[in-house]
C-alpha cells in the first residue's frame, strides 16, 4: 500500500439518534482508487460525507471521531475547530451517486464556483473550464453546446460534468459516490478508464456496487458491514474473483 | 363522481379567465371612449406638461406621476426588507426564531390597510407633538406605510421560494466549498428568482390599487404633479375613487372609466419590467452574460 493519505479513527455518525457508523477505524493509501463495497443503506455515503464534513448540511446528523487528511503536504484534522469547513470540501472533492449538476449552462457549472470560491479572473476561468472538460473526455461532446442548459446533457455526461467541476478546483482528494450508478456499459467504461488515469494525481476513495469494477481497478478494499463496521480485504481476496464472491455472498 | 369532480375543476378553472375577461372588456368599453389627450392633459399642451413639468389642473397626468412614484417608492423600500427578512428566516434563523417571526409576519399580514393609513396618520400627530412641530402627511409618509402592507407578501414568498429549492443544490454548493452565505447569494437566491418575483409583482400590484392608506397619509385631490417625498401628492386610485363617488355629468363617471383602464395599464407596465427583469437577471445567472 501507498502511504496513507486519509486516517479515520474511532469515527461514529448517528442520524437523529440512529447510529450508522459506529467506531469505524480506517486509513486509506494515497492514490488508490480505494474501493467501499457493502449493502445499500450500510453507510457507504454517509463514510463518503464523512471525510468532507458533509453530514453537516443534515440537520440532527452528529459526528464523533477524528478523520485526518493529508493535504498540502501537511496532515488536516478535517473536524478540528480551526480548521476551515470550505477550504477542507474544496480540496476533498466529491461527486454524488446521483449528478447533481447546477440549473446552468454547462460552461457555468463549473465556472460558478471557480469565480464564487477561488475568485479567479474570467480568462483563467475560462482556461480550467476547458481543461476539467477535457479532463473528463467531455470536450469534445460538448465544447460546441456549453451555453446549453446542463439538466440537457444526458446522464453520463452529467456525471462527467460533476467530476469536471470538482476537478477544476484543483483537489487533492475525490470522493466519488458509484461513479457509474447510472451508466450504461459503455459509458461506465469511459469512466473506469478516467479513474485509472486519475489516480496518478488524486487520492480516489471510490463506492461502488459492481464488484468486477473493484476487482479490476482497485488497490485497497474495504466492505462496511451492517452495523457500521468495516472489513479490509486482502489483495489475494479482491484479486481473485471467486473469493470476492463469496465474501460478498456472505455480506447479502 | 369522478366525472363531477373534473367538471367542477374545470368550471372553476375557466371561472377565473372568464370574470376576468369580462372585466377587462367592460372596461374597455366604458374607458376607451373617454380616452383622449385632454383625459390626461385638460387645457395645458402635453409637451409642455411632460417635459417642462407644467403645471395640469384638469387632467390624470399628475396623478399618474404620483401612482408611479408611489409604487416605486413603496417597492423600494419594501422589496429589500421584505427579501432580506424572508432570506434570514428561511436560512439563519434558529426554529424558534422562525416560529415567532413567521407568526409576526402573518399578523402583519392580517392588518387591514386602514388601520396602517391610521397607523401613518397618528405617527405624524405624534411626530408634531414632540420633535417635528411642522411634520405633515406627503408622498413619503405613504409609501412607508404601504411599504408595511407589502411586507408580509414579500417576506413570505421568499422564505416559501428559498425552502422548496431542492436540498441538492445546497448539498452541491456545499461539497464545492461555498460558504453558507455563498450558497444562498449565488445559488438559492437566483434559483427561487422566480418566486420571489412573483412576491414583488403581488406587491407591486397591493401598492398600486390601494386606496386606504394614502386616503389618511397624504394623497388629495388637487395637488399636482408630486414635487418632493414630503408634499401632498394625487394618485390614481384615489382619483378614480373620488370621481365615482361624487359625479355630477356621466362625461364625470365616464372619467372615471377612463382613469381605472389607465391604472390598470400602468400597473400592467410596472409588471412588465418587474418580469423583464427578472428574465434578465436570470440568464445573467444561468450563463454569465447578460442577453
Ligand atoms: N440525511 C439523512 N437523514 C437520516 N438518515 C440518513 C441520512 N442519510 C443517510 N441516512 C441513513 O443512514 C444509513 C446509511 O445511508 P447511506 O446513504 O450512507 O447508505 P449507502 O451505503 O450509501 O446506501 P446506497 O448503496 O443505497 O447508496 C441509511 O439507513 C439511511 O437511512
Ligand atoms: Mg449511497
Amino acid at each position: 500500500m501507498n502511504s496513507c493519505a486519509i486516517r479515520i479513527e474511532d469515527l461514529s455518525v448517528a442520524f437523529g439518534g440512529r447510529t450508522v457508523i459506529d467506531n469505524l477505524n480506517l486509513e486509506i493509501g494515497q492514490g488508490g482508487p480505494t474501493f467501499l463495497l457493502g449493502r445499500s443503506g450500510s453507510g457507504k455515503t454517509t463514510l463518503l460525507r464523512a471525510i468532507n464534513r458533509l453530514n453537516e448540511c443534515f440537520p440532527g446528523c452528529v459526528t464523533r471521531g477524528q478523520v485526518s487528511l493529508q493535504l498540502g503536504g501537511d496532515w488536516v484534522d478535517a473536524y478540528a475547530p480551526g480548521t476551515v469547513v470550505e477550504t477542507l470540501r474544496r480540496q476533498a472533492g466529491m461527486v454524488f451517486q446521483s449528478p447533481n449538476v447546477l440549473p446552468l449552462s454547462v460552461a457555468r457549472n463549473v465556472i460558478l464556483p471557480l469565480r464564487t470560491v477561488l475568485n479567479l479572473p474570467a480568462d483563467e476561468c475560462e482556461a480550467r473550464m476547458e481543461q476539467a472538460l477535457r479532463d473528463v473526455h467531455l470536450w469534445n461532446e460538448v465544447g460546441d453546446r456549453l451555453a446549453a442548459p446542463a439538466a440537457s446533457l444526458s446522464g453520463g455526461q452529467q456525471q462527467r460534468l460533476c467530476l469536471a467541476r470538482a476537478l477544476a478546483l484543483r483537489p487533492e482528494v475525490l470522493l466519488l459516490d458509484e461513479p457509474t450508478a447510472s451508466l450504461d456499459f459503455k459509458a461506465a467504461r469511459q469512466i473506469e478508464e478516467l479513474l485509472v488515469e486519475l489516480k496518478t494525481r488524486y487520492t480516489l476513495v471510490v463506492v461502488s456496487h459492481s464488484l468486477s469494477q473493484a476487482h479490476r481497478l482497485a488497490e485497497q478494499v474495504f466492505v462496511l458491514r451492517d452495523g457500521g463496521r468495516v472489513e479490509r480485504l486482502e489483495e489475494e481476496v479482491f484479486r481473485d474473483k471467486e473469493a470476492l464472491l463469496a465474501v460478498m455472498d456472505e455480506l447479502v | 363522481m369522478e366525472r363531477m369532480l373534473r367538471l367542477f375543476a374545470w368550471g372553476a378553472s375557466v371561472l377565473v379567465p372568464a370574470v376576468l375577461l369580462t372585466l377587462l372588456a367592460f372596461l374597455l368599453w366604458r374607458g376607451v371612449p373617454g380616452w383622449s389627450l385632454a383625459l390626461f392633459f385638460g387645457d395645458t399642451p402635453p409637451l409642455d406638461a411632460v417635459l417642462r413639468g407644467a403645471p395640469v389642473f384638469d387632467g390624470l397626468w399628475p396623478a399618474c406621476l404620483g401612482t408611479v412614484a408611489l409604487v416605486l417608492l413603496a417597492t423600494a423600500i419594501a422589496v429589500p426588507l421584505g427579501i432580506a427578512s424572508g432570506v434570514y428566516q428561511a436560512e439563519f434563523a434558529s426554529p424558534r426564531q422562525r416560529a415567532a417571526l413567521s407568526f409576526c409576519v402573518d399578523l402583519l399580514a392580517g392588518i387591514p390597510s386602514i388601520l396602517m393609513g391610521l397607523f401613518g396618520f397618528a405617527l405624524i400627530l405624534l411626530l408634531r407633538k414632540t420633535v417635528a412641530p411642522a411634520a405633515n402627511t406627503g408622498l413619503l409618509l405613504s409609501a412607508g406605510c404601504l411599504a408595511l402592507l407589502v411586507l408580509p407578501y414579500l417576506i413570505s414568498t421568499t422564505r416559501l421560494a428559498l425552502e422548496s429549492v431542492p436540498h441538492e443544490l445546497r448539498l452541491a454548493g456545499a461539497c464545492l466549498g461555498l460558504s453558507h452565505g455563498q450558497v444562498v447569494g449565488r445559488i438559492l437566491l437566483p434559483a427561487a428568482l422566480h418566486g420571489i418575483f412573483g412576491g414583488v409583482i403581488l406587491a407591486v400590484g397591493r401598492a398600486a390599487e390601494d386606496t386606504a392608506v394614502i386616503l389618511l397619509t397624504g394623497v388629495v385631490a388637487n395637488a399636482g404633479a408630486p414635487s418632493s417625498l414630503f408634499g401632498k401628492y394625487e394618485a390614481l386610485p384615489f382619483h378614480i375613487y373620488y370621481l365615482a363617488a361624487e359625479y355630477q355629468t356621466p362625461a364625470q363617471l365616464a372619467q372615471a372609466f377612463a382613469a381605472a383602464l389607465v391604472l390598470l395599464c400602468i400597473t400592467g407596465g410596472l409588471f412588465a419590467v418587474a418580469r423583464l427583469l427578472r428574465a434578465h437577471l436570470e440568464t445573467r445567472w444561468k450563463t454569465g452574460r447578460s442577453q
